[in-house]
């Protein structure tokens, strides 16, 4: 297992060089996403508006983070189950988004538009919240924020740790 | 002759319900961390290592600074076993609702509760509590028992592991070998979703509820309340869900199950119910005794 720390965006170069099972330490920024907020994502893009996340530019993190305690910069994170957001994915494959963060398979009509767009999805470990909201720099609600815990959340993360699933 | 009543307080189990809640929220039942520690020893597999540490070394962490164990802090799941002899000042559920949704602010955790399952999808459905609403919807499972105690057996069950359940309704002629397949393919088939390594409860007889009753109560036991005679099946049904090398996180590795835990009842003779209820590595479970 190769230990890798990257930044994020990714450019296709390196995407290009990532190996399943490959250990990712990864900086940058993420974007939380999951059932509700993806609903709504792909709804407003469908009906031609842009997408309001940045897609290109930091990772897609499918999560639904627990409240922040007070005096901490988060509450928990963690991996959410991935397939429940397969059929949005392709859609959004082919709308920029190039890393994904998740936990568990996913279909194989999502695996073949990963590699067809040039896409990574990463596995978290799902379950160890304490460890991973210790990689969180920063935290801000970016969007929705009557969806709660479904809302879409802007992490800015360290050493971030997450392994090489489908490339 | 009349015996005399006990009377719990509703203040009174709600502390002790607090009190239990603030302990799983972000730490493992022990038994699952030796599981745990366990599995990491006998794993050769590099990645899978890795992830187990991670696992192990979370709880420790999550306990020093009050983190949850997990962002899903779970849904409360109650198997409450309340003595004849109790007299209660108000019903249960009410209690212990009013119980999780102090415990849930208290604690930080993560309202995962969605009112309404079709989410606001219907014009007449409002997928909304209101914020007056001092309680938490939860799962409770009630059982009269002889004495003057309330036995409170309490899980945060994650969405993940849960939705990996299967129930089917076998031919009652079914071969034991057609079980084990079954329970086998559905913990395979499940890859990483449920966050193996997994508990894997499994229930055998009842009928069509009490199947799947049984397979989530069986995740709160332990060997000596499971008895002997199905502790073979358990282990070779363990076995060979770790042969088929899912793994870890269904990336790598050989520990893709900790424990088999199976419950029986009798069924109708032209039945055979088999549930499997999965719970991932947080295993968040604890027994109050009131
Ligand atoms: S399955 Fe368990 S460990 Fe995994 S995300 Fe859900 S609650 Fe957390």
């Amino acid at each position: 297992m190769k230990v890798r720390k990257l930044s994020l965006p990714f450019s296709s170069e390196m995407i290009s060089s990532l190996i399943q099972g490959d250990k990712i330490l990864l900086d940058g920024t993420l974007y939380t996403s999951r059932d509700l907020a993806h609903t709504r994502l792909v709804e407003l893009m469908r009906a031609g508006q842009p997408s309001p996340i940045p897609l290109d530019e930091g990772a897609l993190f499918y999560c639904g983070p627990s409240p922040v305690p007070p005096g901490k910069v988060c509450g928990a994170i963690g991996p959410t189950t991935s397939a429940r957001m397969d059929r949005f994915t392709p859609f959004l494959l082919e709308h920029g988004l190039k890393v994904i963060i998740g936990k568990g398979d996913r279909s194989p009509e999502v695996c073949d538009a990963i590699r067809k767009h040039g896409a990574v999805y990463l596995v978290a470990t799902g379950g160890i919240s304490a460890l991973l909201s210790r990689c969180v720099v920063s935290r801000e609600t970016f969007l929705w924020p009557k969806l709660g815990a479904e809302a879409v959340y802007r992490y800015v993360v360290q050493d971030f740790p997450c392994y090489v699933a489908i490339v | 002759m009349k015996t005399a009543q006990r009377l719990l307080s509703d203040a009174l189990i709600q502390e002790k319900v607090i009190e239990a809640i603030g302990k799983i929220f972000c730490d493992r039942e022990p038994h699952a961390q030796e599981l745990l520690t366990k599995a990491l020893n006998s794993e050769t597999d590099e990645l899978a290592r890795d992830i187990l540490d991670d696992i192990i070394d979370n709880a420790a962490l999550a306990r020093e600074e009050r983190l949850p164990l997990c962002q899903d802090t779970g849904l409360l799941v109650v198997f409450a076993r309340l003595g004849v002899d109790v007299r209660l000042e108000i019903c249960l559920r009410d209690t212990l609702e009013q119980a999780a949704a102090i415990a849930w602010q208290k604690y930080y955790m993560r309202d995962s509760i969605a009112p309404d399952p079709l989410r606001g999808q219907l014009d007449e459905c409002e997928d909304i509590r209101s914020e007056s609403d001092a309680r938490l919807p939860i799962v409770l499972h009630l059982e009269q028992v002889p004495g003057d105690g309330l036995s409170l057996d309490l899980a945060l069950k994650g969405g993940g592991a849960e939705n990996m359940s299967a129930l089917r309704m076998f031919n009652p002629s079914a071969k034991v070998e057609e079980i084990v397949e079954f329970v086998v393919d559905t913990v395979v088939n499940a890859g990483g979703r449920p966050c193996p390594p997994v508990i894997v409860g499994v229930g055998i007889g009842g009928d069509f509820e009490l199947s799947a009753i049984l397979a989530k109560r069986a995740l709160f036991t332990d060997s000596d309340e499971r008895g002997t005679c199905y502790r073979e099946l358990e282990k070779d049904i363990l076995r060979r869900i770790n042969e088929r090398g899912r793994g870890v996180m269904g990336l790598a590795g050989r520990n893709t199950a900790l424990e088999v835990r199976i419950l029986t009842a009798p069924c109708h003779i032209a039945s055979l119910p088999v549930a499997v209820n999965l719970d991932c590595h947080a295993h968040r479970h604890i027994r109050v005794e009131i």
